[in-house]
């Protein structure tokens, strides 16, 4: 046995705490909301070989937000929108990020002449957020021409920090050369009166001790020099999905050692400090929820994480994350993204029927021992109160593992029934013969639809109809 | 008049697919007479329109043998006034 192992051999005795009444942990799944993410201590982070402590409280009182890139990233992994589109999901994010700026900034090309038209047309709505900010590749200085012409207070620029980019693709001689180069580009935006916010491309694959530490610091020191206003922002952009959130792991792919390191130790202030994540891992969400826990206060998003390649942090987890850290709705619409979902499939673009919080299927349950659960009680295997929050009651899927628990529930649903009325699966069993039979007779293999089992309980339960649809 | 026993054995005969003289009190309606989840659900609604009474659905559905059923319906027929 390892030393820490044997530390770790702490077993102990765990009497039955016996109850004649639920405990549901309402404290934590209130279901009014998602479920809180509820910390009972520091965390500690081992760095450089000393702890560090970390206080997630801090996570209620600082001014966490969400940053969007929809328009930016996300139209990097499909065909342009048009710019109705564009400025249609501005109206609805700035509706679901409420009065308080909960989705705070989103990025807009500014290359081409529908790229201004739609900037022009999104900040014609009058909303004051998102703010809009803008993306430019910089390797020229007109480019600030453009922003200065758009008339933004803030862009986004490339600074690509790993030696991939220095070298490879950007083939400049040295990291000093490279260096040099980017500081010149934020002095132009200083002198543009533009606040630069330098996107540190692949810095999950960078020399941090080496390069990413002494550029940000040279920033800070740059920084200084100009009002607050102008002060650079730091986007730790994981280009390829490398970074990880697990306590332990070295740099550069440490989240936790990325944000302490350019935070506490270079001093980036958190408001300044912005998080964009690679899904190419599976890691996407987990990891920018791990950048706001360790002091990062902005994380960029997309809409149901479109974005180049595998995709960036969803938005919409975003926000449902955002919620269970600070316990409140915070002026937050959460109900608009559904509609924001219901209008990405309306021009094109595919969500997945098991995708969470907006696919079809998200909250059906099919087997037939979950539907008698959800017709008990639908917090049994419903995840908040999703009627109410996104306008998506729990539903069932008719399939042979129904069962009458889940035709019941379905007709229940139908007829929008509640309380005592809810009717008994005794009064449904003639339904719930003719779906087992659809499968055990006529050896069918597709789910039921709605419209097939609407007809069928026109037919087939005739009181029920008239007395709720006649 | 059939007795509340026979009628109970002529619904679960029709609705299981047996034949009535196979049907015993004893006889426990998933375990020996093959009743699946759904049949049960149907047993307890035929027994319903056959005495013309209205069954709780988790006490009904909780009888699990003829003889028990019996019992069951001749009280509830009782209790609803209902003659049986």
């Amino acid at each position: 046995m390892t030393e820490i192992a044997k530390a770790n051999n702490t077993k102990i005795s765990f009497p039955l705490i016996d109850r004649t009444e639920p405990n549901l942990l309402e404290e934590t799944f209130n279901y009014s909301l998602p479920p809180l993410i509820r910390f009972d201590g520091p965390i500690v982070e081992y760095i450089d070989g000393k702890p560090v402590t970390f206080d997630p409280q801090t996570l209620k009182t600082r001014d966490l937000v969400i940053t969007d890139t929809t328009f930016r990233d996300g139209q990097q992994s499909r065909p342009p929108y048009t710019i109705e589109q564009m400025v249609h999901i501005y109206d609805l994010l700035s509706k679901l990020g409420g009065p308080n700026g909960i989705i705070r900034q989103t990025e807009f090309f500014l290359y081409t002449k529908n790229d201004r038209e739609t900037l022009d047309r999104c900040r014609a709505l009058g909303h004051r957020y998102p703010e809009c900010t803008g993306w430019i590749r910089a390797n020229t200085m007109d480019d600030f021409r453009l922003v200065q012409e758009a008339g933004l207070a803030e862009t986004g620029m490339l600074t690509s920090c790993s030696d991939y980019h220095i070298f490879n693709k950007l083939k400049f001689k040295s990291r000093k050369e490279c260096m040099d180069r980017y500081c010149q580009v934020v002095d132009a935006a200083f002198e543009a009166g533009i606040r630069p916010r330098c996107h540190l491309e692949d810095v999950t694959r960078a020399d941090i001790e080496g390069f990413v530490l002494p550029f940000v610091e040279r920033l800070m020191r740059m920084s200084e020099q100009v009002p607050d206003h102008l002060s650079v922002k730091i986007r730790l952009c994981d280009t390829m999905g490398f970074g990880l959130s697990y306590p332990g792991v070295e740099l550069p792919r440490s989240i936790p050692k990325l944000v302490y390191k350019l935070h506490r130790e270079v001093g980036v202030p958190s408001e300044r400090l912005e998080w964009h994540g690679h899904n190419d891992f599976h890691k996407v969400h987990i990891n920018g929820a791990t950048a706001w826990l360790y002091g990062c206060d902005a994380l960029n998003t997309t809409l149901f994480g479109f974005g180049e390649r595998t995709g960036n942090p969803p938005l919409e987890a975003a926000v449902f994350e955002y919620i269970a850290l600070r316990g409140e709705l915070s002026g937050i619409r959460t109900e608009l993204i559904t509609e924001l979902a219901d209008y990405m499939r309306s021009i094109g673009m595919p969500i997945p029927d098991n995708y969470p919080f907006v696919g079809r299927c998200f909250n059906t349950t099919s087997a037939g021992i979950h539907a008698g659960g959800l017709r008990q009680d639908e917090r049994i295997y419903n995840i908040f109160d999703t009627t109410a929050l996104l306008g998506r009651p729990p539903r069932v899927a008719i399939t042979d593992k129904t069962g009458a628990d889940g035709v019941t529930l379905w007709v229940n649903e139908f007829f929008g029934l509640k309380g005592a009325d809810r009717i008994s699966k005794i009064k449904v069993h003639k339904l719930a013969r003719w779906v087992m039979d659809q499968y055990e007779v006529h050896g069918r293999l597709t789910a039921i639809s709605d419209q097939e089992l609407e007809a069928k309980t026109r037919e087939l339960l005739p009181e029920l109809w008239a007395k709720f649809r006649g | 008049m059939a007795t509340i026993e026979e009628r109970v054995k002529a619904v679960t005969a029709r609705v299981l697919r047996l034949n009535p003289d196979d049907i015993k009190p004893e006889h426990h309606f998933a375990r020996d007479l093959g009743a699946e989840s759904i049949q049960s659900v149907e047993l307890v609604a035929n027994f319903e329109e056959e005495f013309g009474i209205e069954m709780d659905e988790d006490a009904a559905l909780s009888v699990s043998t003829v003889g028990e059923a019996v019992k069951f319906i001749a009280e509830v027929c009782k209790q609803q006034g209902v003659s049986a």
